[in-house]
């Protein structure tokens, strides 16, 4: 072998170790969560059970169903939408396995877009997984993509144009599951995954549903409470009984010409009454300063201070920091209130569930002791 | 369909690059193939 | 010292030894500031992160390289050189109107699918020998079509970097045609008539003419141009027509073109073509792929967030200085993700969407800026220029008076809403 020889081949060996070791990484974003429900489960199910298409695919994501038994209402609530917002996977997750339902019926995906775990997004530095201390010992969990991967759903066109309204978003976003919905049964990857949420919650005879999301601390709509506007009285209800309890959230009204998003499509084409809820997340924030694992769980970064501080952004971040804890907490008074004020505006026809941490609960002793 | 059409594209240019690669006399520009390339097998392979 | 900015100057100090110092390409030097920037921030040698960042613009790589093919293959055919007889027969008499159809024709890939080095890649290399012949130095052709290219990437119907800023800030791709061609079109028009009267003397068209090929079109005909037509027809049709142009995608459009090639004109071994192009896309395709690491690592390590940050803290009065520093960051994308999010924040009160169309063309600059200077390392290759920086050197003047342009729409937005909303 000559000189030259030599030299090509140890490039090429280089190479193919780096990219072996980045394989390695990436392929071990495959394997599953593991999530322990609470006894009260009554069984447990796949998305693609709503949709043929999805069987089997990485959107035949996990579905928990828990059912008193008794007449109410059917409740349904999607964690995970956007994996890389892990305060509305972890509540749904606190919820599934906490949970006792003494009426009516509940559904939970706490990770409506599996596909999304499997990746992380270029360019944001994010770590891939999260690791909270429960009293079975350190569960990992894995913090993925807003979207889904592109292994499922390539490529992305220049401009993503919304079935069936044809709102123009940039590519990227058609693999938001979040700007997907109704979605269609011969569409993309994510249209048909969105099909399959909108089934579940039609043959399901889902009453009422949660979106639960986060968003950068520099988001205008953020601890807020988006309601359709079926469900205005219900929200300000909620939001008033929260304020009882020093929780601030906003309500927003769900805006008519946003199209494709949970809030929307579900109350325009169901009976359902939908509401999505945000908190503060410093990871998704562009001004957040080194990107790791404790960003997620303590949530504080000293450029988000700084900049509250320039008073040049209106930004939702507390000084102390936005620790994963605060809003998971806020997730859960934001569920049980809204629940609460459904009970109440539909005495005949109510769901509910018990055995939830309150916000003061998560505070004090963390997530971790509310996960099995 | 599409997603296996792009495959079949990538894969194409993989192939040009690989020549490219053998047939490169500077090793400066043969490590920036290596860049890309890492990138292209990892998409054809279905790893990322 | 700070510890973000230490990384920073860490990064930004090993980028300029090895490009400048070392001449290692821009590509892999993007990647060794990267390892160094990790390696500072106390990451290690973090490779998933790399590789991670590496597919970044895997789509814009896609672009690049079969955009390239095509081209290629549109040389090889003949169709190239009659294109430019074409167009310099046609509108040879009037040299500053002839600019102005040039800038334009070089913006249109651009204005389709809103990356800047498609322009370059196509319409820049299709016009640059039409422009030599004209007279016009090497130096001031890298220049035109470089600047041309950054106002096709802002121009609309489609602009990726408002789409980088809207999915910051959740806002919808609606509303922006007007403002888009106003910080892209008169712009653009100024240039086309600084460098007519700057750099184009009388030339003579039949010496002009002789130095190009005319003999392939009488040979083929109007099935020479078929694969161009194709190309032109279908990304125009999925962009603006998408109910009924089913979704291919450039990368694709343009292989379908470059396959209609070998059935157009002189006959050429495909396989030798598709090599002497992605041999001249490499460095691209490679400074594309070590941007991607690059801004992995500016993330990782928390100097994006400084960045952004120490952006805010400008005082009130030089608010707008914080939009004319974004052309440094680069990149346009890059900077429309970096910088562009939080100062739409910044200017809250004034018109949202003509405060995004004007960051987007400051934006956009960078893409002529170093580190990577792509658009400047583009149009180095198509006029044989070994060192880039001397186009970037030579653009400095359309540069500036765009900047300007910008600035007065972002002082006057309101008032300019007022007029065409």
């Amino acid at each position: 072998m000559n000189k030259k020889n030599i030299v090509t081949y140890s490039i090429l060996c280089v190479a193919l170790f780096i990219g072996g070791m980045a394989a390695h990484d990436f392929l071990q974003m495959h394997e599953e969560d593991v999530f322990k429900p609470s006894a009260t489960l009554t069984k447990t199910g796949r998305l693609g059970d709503y949709w043929q298409g999805l069987k089997g695919t990485s959107n035949d994501s996990k579905i928990f169903y828990f059912d008193s038994g008794k007449p109410g209402a059917t409740v349904l609530l999607l964690g995970g939408t956007h994996p890389n917002e892990p305060a509305g996977f972890i509540t749904a997750t606190v919820i599934l396995e906490n949970v006792r339902i003494t009426k009516g019926k509940a559904i939970i995906l706490p990770q409506a877009c599996e596909s999304g775990f499997t990746c992380t997004d270029p360019f944001e530095g994010n770590p891939r997984y999260f690791h909270i201390k429960t009293k079975s010992g350190n569960r990992k969990f894995r913090f993925g993509s807003r979207v889904a991967n592109p292994l499922d759903q390539w490529p992305d066109p220049l401009v993503y144009t919304h079935y069936p309204s044809g709102s123009k978003y940039s590519g990227f976003e058609s693999r938001n599951l979040n700007r997907s919905y109704p979605g269609r049964p011969d569409g993309s990857f994510i249209e048909q995954t969105a099909y399959a949420i909108m089934q579940l919650i039609k043959t399901g005879k889902v009453d009422v549903a949660f979106d639960l999301h986060e968003a950068a601390p520099e988001i205008p709509i953020i601890n807020a409470i988006v309601y359709h506007e079926k469900g205005e009285m219900i929200a300000l209800n909620a939001v008033l009984s929260l304020e009882m309890e020093e929780l601030r959230y906003k309500p927003e009204l769900s805006p008519k010409n946003f199209r494709g998003l949970s809030h929307r499509e579900w109350g325009d084409n169901t009976d359902v009454i939908p509401f999505l809820m945000e908190t503060s997340n410093p990871i998704q924030g562009r001004l957040r300063g080194k990107t790791d694992e404790e960003l997620i769980l303590k949530g504080i970064s000293p450029r988000y201070k700084e900049a509250l501080e320039s008073g040049a952004l209106n930004i939702e971040y507390l000084p102390s920091g936005e620790p994963l804890k605060r809003r998971v907490g806020r997730h859960l008074a934001g569920f049980k209130a809204i629940l609460e004020a459904y009970n109440e505006e539909y005495p005949e026809k109510q769901a509910l569930l018990e055995n939830l941490p309150d916000y003061s609960d998560l505070m004090e002793k963390g997530v971790g002791a509310f996960l099995n | 369909m599409m997603y296996w059409i792009y495959i079949l594209i990538i894969s194409f240019l993989t192939l040009v690059l690989f020549i490219e690669f053998f047939k490169e006399e500077k090793w400066i520009n043969q490590v920036a193939l290596a860049m890309v390339l890492i990138t292209f097998v990892l998409r054809i392979l279905q790893i990322k | 010292m700070n510890r973000e900015l230490i990384i920073l100057l860490g990064m930004l100090a090993t980028f300029a030894v090895s490009i400048f110092k070392l001449k290692v390409p821009a590509g892999i030097s993007l990647m060794l500031a990267a390892v160094v920037g990790a390696l500072i921030g106390g990451e290690g040698l973090p490779l998933r992160h790399l590789v991670e960042g590496g597919f970044g613009f895997l789509e814009a790589i896609l672009i690049i390289a079969t955009a390239m093919i095509f081209m290629k293959v549109m040389e090889a055919t003949g169709a190239l050189a009659s294109i430019n007889a074409g167009i310099l027969k046609t509108f040879y008499r009037w040299p500053t109107l002839l600019l102005m159809v040039i800038v334009v024709f070089v913006m249109f890939p651009g204005m389709l699918t809103g990356l800047s080095s498609t322009c370059i890649l196509t319409t820049g290399a299709l016009v640059a020998p039409v422009l030599l012949a004209m007279g016009m130095p090497k130096l001031a052709v890298g220049s035109f079509i470089a600047m041309a290219a950054i106002f096709g990437e802002v121009a609309p119907p489609i602009s990726i970097p408002v789409m980088i800023i809207g999915g910051g800030v959740d806002m919808p791709y609606i509303g922006f045609a007007k403002p888009l061609f106003l910080v892209s079109f008169p712009a653009a028009i100024f240039t086309a008539v600084f460098y007519r009267y700057r750099y184009i003397k009388s030339f003579d068209i039949e010496q002009v003419l002789s130095r190009l090929d005319t003999t392939v079109y009488h040979k083929f005909g109007i099935k020479l141009f078929l694969p161009l037509v194709f190309v032109v027809i279908y990304l125009v049709g999925e962009i603006s027509f998408h109910d009924y142009f089913p979704h291919l995608g450039v990368p694709l459009i343009f292989m379908i073109g470059a396959l209609l090639g070998i059935f157009s004109g002189e006959k050429f071994n495909f396989l030798n073509v598709s090599r002497q192009a992605l041999r001249n896309a490499m460095p691209v395709m490679a400074i594309l792929v070590g941007v991607g690491m690059f801004l992995q690592i500016l993330t990782l390590t928390g100097v994006r967030g400084y960045l952004a940050v120490k952006a805010l803290y400008l005082p009130n009065e030089i608010k707008y200085l914080a939009a004319l520093l974004m052309p440094f960051m680069g990149s346009a994308y890059a900077s429309a993700s970096v910088i562009g999010v939080p100062l739409v924040y910044v200017f809250l009160g004034k018109n949202v969407l003509i405060v995004t169309a004007v960051l987007v063309v400051m934006a956009s600059l960078g893409d002529l800026m170093p580190p990577p200077s792509l658009l400047c390392a583009y149009a180095a290759q198509i006029v044989k220029e070994k060192n880039h920086f001397k186009i970037l050197r030579k653009s400095a003047v359309p540069i500036a008076v765009t900047m300007l342009f910008g600035l007065l729409i972002l002082v006057f937005s309101e008032e300019i809403a007022a007029v065409i909303f």
